[in-house]
C-alpha cells in the first residue's frame, strides 16, 4: 500500500481539461509557439544542406515533446533516422528546423519493424533552452492497442510496494527487474517534459538512471510518484541530477513539476545553487 | 575470538570451486601496531571469508593487500569498521586483471602482460602485448579502453577482444595475418581509479582521480589531457567540470603514461580508443573542423569497418571526423596519435545510442564486442596492407 503524500504547502496547479486530439490516421498533431516574424539572414547553400547535426537536435526535441504530449508510457517513440530537412536562421542567431523522421518504439520488442514517420518544424531560440515544437506523426499503434497497454502498466504500478527509493534503475549492469519496468517507462515519459524543456540549439540529453522512487496514494486513483533522474548532456558529458513528481491517468495529459541541479557544483556538495523551473501543466499558453 | 565466529556466521557454506571473480575486491588494509597485525591474522587465518593475502602482513606501517571473495564483502568490511581497522579499496572488480593474467599464462608465445605504469592512486597499469616475434620493435597497434571509466562496455570489450585474439590466432588468417606483420598493444582500463570508484562510490564517474590544487572538485577528463590543441575548444578549465582538461597537457599521469610508452615504441602505426555511446566511428579531427591530411583514406576505412560491424547484428554506427560527428573536443587521444605520426587514428563509440546509455545490459556485451570485433579486424587489415 503506498502512504499518502504530505499536503502541499501551496495550492496544487490546475487540471487540465483539454482533451488530446484523436484522429483515425494521425497520433498527434500539436502546435508549438509560432516562430517570431523577421528577416531570415542565413539559410544553407542547398549544396552543402544543413549540418546533419541540427537535423537530429530538432528531430530530439520534437520526440520528446511529442511523447509528453501523447502522455502515453506504452507509445514511447524514439528516433531512428532523418530522412530530410531544411534550416533557417535569422539575425538573432534564432533557428527554425524543418525536418521529416522516422521514429521506432521506445519500448519495442525483437523483431519489432514499425517505423512511424514524422514531419516537424522546431524553432531554437538563441541558446536558450525549450523549443517550440509543431510535430505531426502517422499513427505508430493502433489506439485501443495503446490504451490497454497502458492500463496494464498503470495496474502494474498500483500493485508496486514501497519501499523503493533504494534502488536504482537500472543497476550498474543496466538491468531493470521486469517488476520495475513500468516505473522506467512512466519515468520516461515524465522525463520527456524535462528534456524538452532543456534541449537547446547545442545541448541534448539522455536518462541515464533513476533513484529515489517514492509512490504516493491518491483519492482519483492517478498514478503519483517522485523519483530521481540522472541526465546525460550532450556535448558537456555532465550528469544532472533532476527530481520530478509526475502525475498520470492512462488517457489523460501528464502533469510533472521538476527540479534539476543546474550549477556545476563541487563533488558531494548538496545543491547550494541550484536551478528550478515549476513546470505549467497545460502547454495552452504557447 | 568471538566476533571472529560471528561474523564468520554470516557467510553461508563455504565456497567451492570458485573460478569466477566477479564482485570481488582487493582490500589494502593499514595495520600500525602489534595489535592490529594480531588481529588481522586471525581474521586471515580464518577459514569462513576465504581470503586470499596477496601482500603479507611483516611489519608496521606496510599495507597488506587483501584479495576478499564478494560474499565476504559485508561481513568482512563491518569485522574491520569493529575492530578500527584502516582499509580502503584498490581493485574493485578483479575480473578483467585476472583475465589478462590468464591469457598470458596460457599463450605465453603470443601475450604479455606490461606494467606501463601506475595510476594517481598507485594502481597498476597493465597491457597486453600480443606478437610473434620477439625483440624487434614491429609496426604495432594500440587498442586503448576505458579512459572514461564509466563506459563500461568499453572495458568488457577490450577483455573480450583480449581473449578472441588469442584463441582465433592460428586458426582466423585475419588474425594470423595481421599478428604476422604487427603487434598488438590492448590497455583494457586505461583508467584504473576511475574504473574502481564506478564500482565502489558513483556508477557514472567518468574522470581520473586527481587532486586539484585549488578546486575541491577532484580528477581531470583524461581525454582533453592529451598534447593537441591542448585547452582548445570543447574543453572546460572549471576543475569541476566533466571535460577539464587538467592543468597542464599530459598532467594526468595516466595518461602520460601511455604517451612515454608509444614514444619510446617510436613504431605506432594504428591507434584505436574505444568509448561508448552513440555508436560512431570516427576519425581526426576533434579540435578543428578542419579536415585532416588523410581524411579520406580515413573516411574509407572507416566506412568499411563500420559495414562489417553492421553485418554481423545490423547494428548502425555514423562514420566522420569527430568535430563534426559528435562534437568539438581537443586534447584528445586520437587527434594527439594523429598529430604524431600514427596516420590510423580512430575512435570508437560503442553501443547504445542513449537507451541504456552508460548502463549498458550485460546481455548486449558479447554481441557488442562480437561486431566491433569485425571493425576493428578491418581497420588493422588495412593497416598491415598500407604499412608505411
Amino acid at each position: 500500500m503506498q502512504p499518502r503524500r504530505p499536503p502541499p504547502p501551496a495550492p496544487g496547479p490546475p487540471r487540465p481539461a483539454a482533451p488530446l486530439l484523436a484522429l483515425p490516421l494521425l497520433l498527434l498533431a500539436v502546435q508549438g509557439a509560432a516562430a517570431p516574424a523577421g528577416p531570415e539572414a542565413a539559410e544553407w547553400r542547398p549544396d552543402t544542406g544543413p549540418p546533419h547535426g541540427l537535423l537530429r537536435q530538432a528531430a530530439r526535441a520534437a520526440l520528446h515533446f511529442l511523447n509528453f504530449r501523447a502522455g502515453s508510457p506504452s507509445a514511447l517513440r524514439v528516433l531512428a533516422a532523418v530522412q530530410e530537412g531544411r534550416a533557417r536562421i535569422n539575425a538573432k542567431k534564432e533557428c527554425t528546423v524543418d525536418l521529416v523522421f522516422t521514429t521506432e518504439r521506445y519500448n519495442s520488442e525483437e523483431g519489432e519493424e514499425s517505423l512511424g514517420k514524422c514531419s516537424a518544424r522546431v524553432f531554437f531560440r538563441n541558446r536558450k533552452p525549450r523549443p517550440a515544437v509543431n510535430v505531426t506523426c502517422a499513427r505508430l499503434m493502433e489506439k485501443t492497442k495503446r490504451q490497454q497497454e497502458d492500463y496494464r502498466l498503470y495496474k502494474q504500478m498500483k500493485q508496486l510496494r514501497n519501499p523503493l527509493d533504494g534502488v536504482s534503475i537500472p543497476d550498474s549492469h543496466g538491468h531493470i527487474d521486469p517488476s520495475l519496468r513500468p516505473v522506467w517507462e512512466l519515468a520516461f515519459l515524465g522525463s520527456s517534459y524535462v528534456m524538452w524543456e532543456k534541449t537547446t540549439r547545442f545541448l541534448h540529453y539522455y536518462m541515464a538512471q533513476l533513484s529515489g522512487v517514492k509512490q504516493w496514494e491518491t483519492n482519483d486513483g492517478a498514478i503519483d510518484f517522485d523519483y530521481t533522474v540522472l541526465l546525460h548532456e550532450f556535448s558537456t558529458q555532465e550528469i544532472i541530477p533532476c527530481r520530478i513528481h509526475l502525475v498520470w491517468s492512462p488517457g489523460k495529459p501528464l502533469t510533472v513539476k521538476y527540479h534539476c541541479q543546474e550549477l556545476l557544483a563541487p563533488e558531494d556538495a548538496s545543491g547550494t545553487e541550484e536551478g528550478s523551473a515549476v513546470a505549467p501543466t497545460e502547454l495552452s499558453n504557447f | 575470538m568471538k566476533w571472529i565466529l560471528f561474523f564468520g556466521a554470516l557467510i553461508g557454506p563455504s565456497i567451492c570451486g570458485r573460478e569466477k571473480f566477479f564482485g570481488d575486491q582487493v582490500f589494502r588494509i593499514n595495520v600500525r601496531g602489534g595489535d592490529e597485525i594480531s588481529k588481522l591474522s586471525q581474521l586471515l587465518n580464518s577459514d569462513n571469508f576465504k581470503l586470499d593475502v596477496w601482500k603479507s602482513p611483516s611489519a608496521f606501517s606496510h599495507p597488506v593487500d587483501v584479495l576478499v571473495p564478494s560474499v565476504s564483502l559485508q561481513p568482512v568490511k563491518s569485522f574491520l569498521k569493529s575492530q578500527a581497522l584502516q582499509y580502503s579499496v584498490t581493485i574493485a572488480d578483479l575480473q578483467i586483471y585476472h583475465e589478462m593474467d590468464n591469457i598470458a599464462g596460457e599463450f605465453p608465445d603470443l601475450a604479455h602482460r606490461l606494467k606501463i605504469g601506475h595510476s594517481f592512486e598507485n594502481r597498476s597499469m597493465y597491457v597486453l602485448k600480443f606478437g610473434t616475434a620477439e625483440g624487434r620493435r614491429r609496426p604495432a597497434v594500440w587498442l586503448n579502453a576505458g579512459i572514461h571509466s564509466r563506459e563500461w562496455i568499453s572495458q568488457a570489450t577490450a577483455i573480450w577482444t583480449a581473449r578472441k585474439i588469442v584463441s582465433d590466432y592460428g586458426k582466423d588468417p585475419a588474425i594470423t595475418s595481421i599478428l604476422e606483420k604487427m603487434d598488438i598493444f590492448l590497455l583494457p582500463v586505461a583508467n584504473p581509479d576511475g574504473y574502481v570508484y564506478t564500482q565502489t562510490k558513483n556508477r557514472l564517474w567518468r574522470k581520473t582521480r586527481s587532486l586539484n590544487s585549488r578546486s575541491p572538485c577532484i580528477g581531470a577528463d583524461p581525454n582533453r589531457n592529451w598534447n593537441s590543441s591542448f585547452a582548445g575548444a570543447g574543453t572546460s578549465n572549471n576543475p569541476c567540470s566533466e571535460v577539464y582538461h587538467g592543468p597542464h597537457a599530459n598532467s594526468e599521469v595516466e595518461v602520460k603514461s601511455v604517451v612515454d610508452f608509444i614514444q619510446q615504441h617510436g613504431n605506432f602505426k594504428c591507434f584505436i580508443d574505444l568509448h561508448s555511446y552513440s555508436q560512431l566511428l570516427m576519425y581526426p579531427y576533434g579540435y578543428t573542423v578542419n579536415k585532416a591530411p588523410d581524411a579520406e583514406e580515413l573516411d574509407e576505412v572507416a566506412r568499411c569497418a563500420a559495414k562489417a560491424l553492421a553485418s554481423l547484428s545490423g547494428t548502425k554506427y555514423q562514420v566522420g571526423p569527430i568535430c563534426t560527428t559528435v562534437y568539438p573536443a581537443s586534447g584528445s587521444s586520437t587527434d594527439w596519435a594523429y598529430d604524431n605520426g600514427i596516420k590510423y587514428a580512430f575512435t570508437f563509440e560503442l553501443r547504445d545510442t542513449g537507451h541504456y546509455g552508460f548502463l549498458l545490459p550485460a546481455n548486449q556485451i558479447i554481441p557488442t564486442a562480437e561486431e566491433t570485433w569485425l571493425g576493428l579486424k578491418t581497420i588493422m587489415e588495412h593497416v598491415r596492407d598500407h604499412l608505411y
